[in-house]
């Protein structure tokens, strides 16, 4: 690894850390995370509970652990889901051109058009709540950003000598597509994405928040908090102990996204 | 780096500017704010004409309107309005007026002014006609004469409903706000407040002691926290139970009551799987309802037998139900043939898991943690619940999705246990969502409904709620306890069983 990439390792290290605690959470969790025990509600960190206990005597160290699972998961399957078809979508316009590119891009303008939050709060209102569909909510809301940047980069290469020695050479639109098109912007694209798994996070522990997210007994980061709601100022542990665990994950993907960024100079190359 | 680090002390500092605050100003002692849970569009109260669905709750609450008679702490009738009655027979009742009572408008409350209100009553109401029956109401000087085609024996109770706060019908109905003869009148009635002053011509003995009272409502339970820790309110109604802690302390004071208000859930008997008597037992056998109460509701209640508190004389002092029993639950299962074959840790029954939906609302909070403690309980004895706790209950009762649909309900809101069974128990009820259909109980609510006296009644009762337990037609987890929360220096402030009793005369701050 050349030293340009070098600054990227301690953040490379804390979201890899992250991704191992969702991927083994089976396996890290003290206590299960659903058992219910009332005997035991809402005791104060101890050395039993390290996080303590929530309304249902449920520890709340296991269920933050489990919730990682939901939370980091769900969000980048979604990221996955968004980026590649707003990609795909976007690349087509660019290199097609003609009545479709105008048609989905005034589509992916309707949908720029909406504050996002808000239309995924009636999205996933409507669709009555549970993760999927508050998943699909932002996702119907998160593409056309993808769609947008893959085209302008499409467009700035569309006309490139390489280019057109492809297609002198006979290759076929979807051969130019995945061999030439995709390889040269996946790197915008992916800083994008890096940029918006935190964004993405917050933004599914918000619905899960307001109760159209996530259903119980799921541990879900923001169903979490929600549920703890009522007891921030008598057992603040059971929203604080959520509460950081999103702040973290958050900061580390925004900085590692940011760090992304400098490395790959992405900005820097295009101006 | 450094951008962000000013970043985050910039919103640091934002965020605690928000807090603290000197909220020390000179108290006007003729003034006071009351928060509530309990008052707004979807609890079907707003406004405080007793004609109108639910609205009389706030009239009687708010100390707008009285009834002829109302109910003491066992929710036994006393005099109010009226000052006697003479049960002429078993279809016709004369009742006396006081003869000092007055409108807020100076009227004088006799007969005839009884008369036209209960009539606008019987007119306008969705609920009343059916269950007081009247036929016809006559009026001489301060006695009404009150007919019913057929027989209530409960008659007296009803019209001490909040339906029956008594009011000037002939001043009408202006912006909600109604004449009635409580200690203090409506001046402003919106959707999420309403705005009182004295009554000056108020009849009672004790006089009103407040100049202004303002009734806020705010929904959200930690709001309405906030608002009385940092001494917006002076007291507040339907605090969450967990914020309850925060006000023992020598700054505040509470007052509880039990209440008839219980949280149940019905087995819908149209659901194949809940038909069987075995699997409602089960069921029934798994729910911890102690724990319930005593973890989830912090105590605030009373873990519950049948559907009815135990200070009633048909409560659950005199009912008997099956016990918390984890293992006689799963051997019930296994006596119905359900057994978990494939170890998924869900019993089956013809590669079927035993799976139920679970429909309750959110409004009442304490419903979904039932709904979560049940599912994790029922989980223990193989059965998989999946909880749907909506404000869009209604839609689902409709469309009859649902296995199990558990509600908070006051059982006996006029102290008499008939309206409960008419209304969610006999068959074709209007809210008997469990669909349960009992031959006995139709019978022995026929016989109740031509019972008099309150101990043959209670009698009855307690046979139909016993049938009820039996039957495992619905389960009852707790009788909710209601309290008030006030600043140490408002006095006459108490919580009563009934749940609308709230501002009275007595109310005053020191």
């Amino acid at each position: 690894m050349s030293s340009r990439y070098r600054p990227l390792i301690p953040y490379l290290i804390l979201a890899g850390s992250l991704i191992f605690v969702a991927v083994f959470a089976e396996f890290l969790t003290p206590y299960d995370p659903y058992a219910q025990n009332l005997e035991n509600a809402l005791n104060a960190p101890n050395e039993k509970n390290l996080l303590g206990t929530d309304r249902y005597g449920r520890d709340v160290l296991s269920r933050v652990i489990i919730g990682s699972q939901t939370t980091i998961f769900s969000a980048l399957l979604l990221l996955l889901t968004i980026s590649i078809f707003g990609s795909f979508i976007g690349a087509v316009c660019g290199f097609k051109g003609g009545k479709l590119d105008i048609f989905l891009m005034r589509l992916s303008d309707v949908f720029l058009a909406f504050p996002q939050m808000v239309f995924a709060i009636a999205a996933a209102g409507a669709l009555g709540g549970g993760l999927f569909n508050a998943a699909a909510a932002l996702a119907v809301i998160g593409w056309p950003k993808y769609a947008r940047i893959s085209r302008g980069l499409v467009l700035t290469i569309r006309e490139m000598p390489y280019m057109n020695a492809a297609k002198m050479a006979g290759t076929s639109s979807a051969g130019i597509l995945f061999h030439h098109v995709f390889p040269n912007i996946a790197g915008p694209v992916l800083v994008t994405a890096a940029l918006d798994i935190g964004t993405i996070i917050m933004e599914l522990a918000g619905l899960s928040f307001l109760g159209l997210g996530a259903m119980p007994p799921t541990a879900e980061w923001g169903a979490m908090m929600n549920n703890g709601r009522s007891m921030l100022q008598t057992a603040s542990w059971v929203i604080l102990a959520p509460g950081t665990a999103i702040f973290i994950t958050v900061a580390v993907f925004n900085l590692l996204g940011d760090k992304l960024r400098d490395v790959l100079d992405v900005r820097g190359k295009k101006s | 780096m450094k951008k962000k680090f000013l970043a985050v002390l910039l919103s640091a500092g934002i965020l605690f500017s928000g807090c603290g605050g000197d909220n020390k100003k000179t108290e006007d002692k003729t003034a006071f704010t009351y928060g509530t849970m309990a008052y707004g569009v979807a609890m079907e109260n707003v406004g405080t004409n007793p004609h109108e669905s639910y609205s009389g709750w706030s009239t009687l609450r708010y100390g707008i309107g009285e009834t002829l008679f109302k109910f003491n702490e066992k929710m036994q009738l006393e005099s109010w309005i009226a000052e006697n009655f003479e049960q002429v027979d078993e279809f016709t009742v004369k009742i006396k007026i006081k003869d000092n009572v007055v409108f807020s408008n100076g009227k004088k409350v006799d007969g005839l002014a009884v008369k036209k209100c209960l009539d606008d009553l019987i007119k306008n109401h969705d609920r009343a006609p059916k269950d007081l029956k009247i036929s016809s109401i006559e009026a001489d000087g301060q006695f009404v004469t009150i007919k019913s085609s057929e027989k209530v024996p409960a008659l007296l109770n009803y019209l001490s409903d909040p339906y029956g706060c008594i009011i000037d019908v002939d001043e009408g109905v202006k912006d909600k706000i109604v004449i009635g003869t409580g200690p203090y009148k409506a001046v402003k009635v919106t959707d999420t407040q309403i705005d009182l002053v004295k009554n000056e011509n108020y009849w009672g003995e004790v006089k009103p002691k407040l100049e202004k009272i303002v009734v806020k409502s705010i929904t959200d339970g930690d709001t309405l926290t906030m608002a009385m820790q940092n001494g917006e309110l002076d007291a507040v109604q339907g605090l969450p139970y967990s914020s309850l802690k925060l006000f023992e302390n020598e700054k505040y004071k509470i007052s509880q009551s039990d209440t008839s208000r219980i949280y149940q859930a019905a087995f819908n008997f149209k659901t194949p799987e809940l038909q069987d008597l075995n699997v409602r037992k089960a069921i029934s056998m798994a729910i911890d309802k102690e724990n319930f109460t005593k973890v989830l509701l912090n105590g605030n209640g009373t873990p519950a037998v049948g559907p009815f508190p135990a200070n009633l004389s048909f409560g659950d002092n005199e009912v008997h139900a099956v016990n918390f029993d984890l293992e006689g639950a799963k051997n019930l299962l296994t006596e119905s043939g359900w057994k978990d074959s494939d170890g998924d840790g869900y019993v089956d029954k013809n590669g079927k898991n035993l799976e139920l939906k679970y429909l309750t609302y959110t409004s009442r909070q304490e419903l979904p943690l039932l709904a979560e403690s049940a599912q994790a309980s029922l989980k223990k004895i193989g059965i998989k619940l999946n909880v749907n706790a909506t404000d869009n209950y209604k839609t689902f009762l409709k469309s009859g999705d649902y296995d199990i649909f558990s509600k908070a309900i006051v059982t006996a809101p006029t102290g008499d246990p008939e309206y409960y069974f008419t209304s969610h128990i006999v068959s074709g009820a209007v809210d008997n969502a469990g669909f349960y259909d009992s031959a006995e109980i139709s019978q022995l609510e026929n016989e109740l409904h031509n019972t008099f006296g309150a101990e043959n009644r209670s009698a009855l009762a307690i046979k139909m709620s016993q049938k009820i337990l039996d039957d495992c037609a619905l389960f009852y987890a707790s009788h909710l306890k209601m309290s008030f929360v006030m600043k140490n220096n408002v006095e006459g402030f108490t919580a009563h069983p009934s749940d609308y009793y709230e501002i009275r005369p007595e109310l005053e701050k020191k």
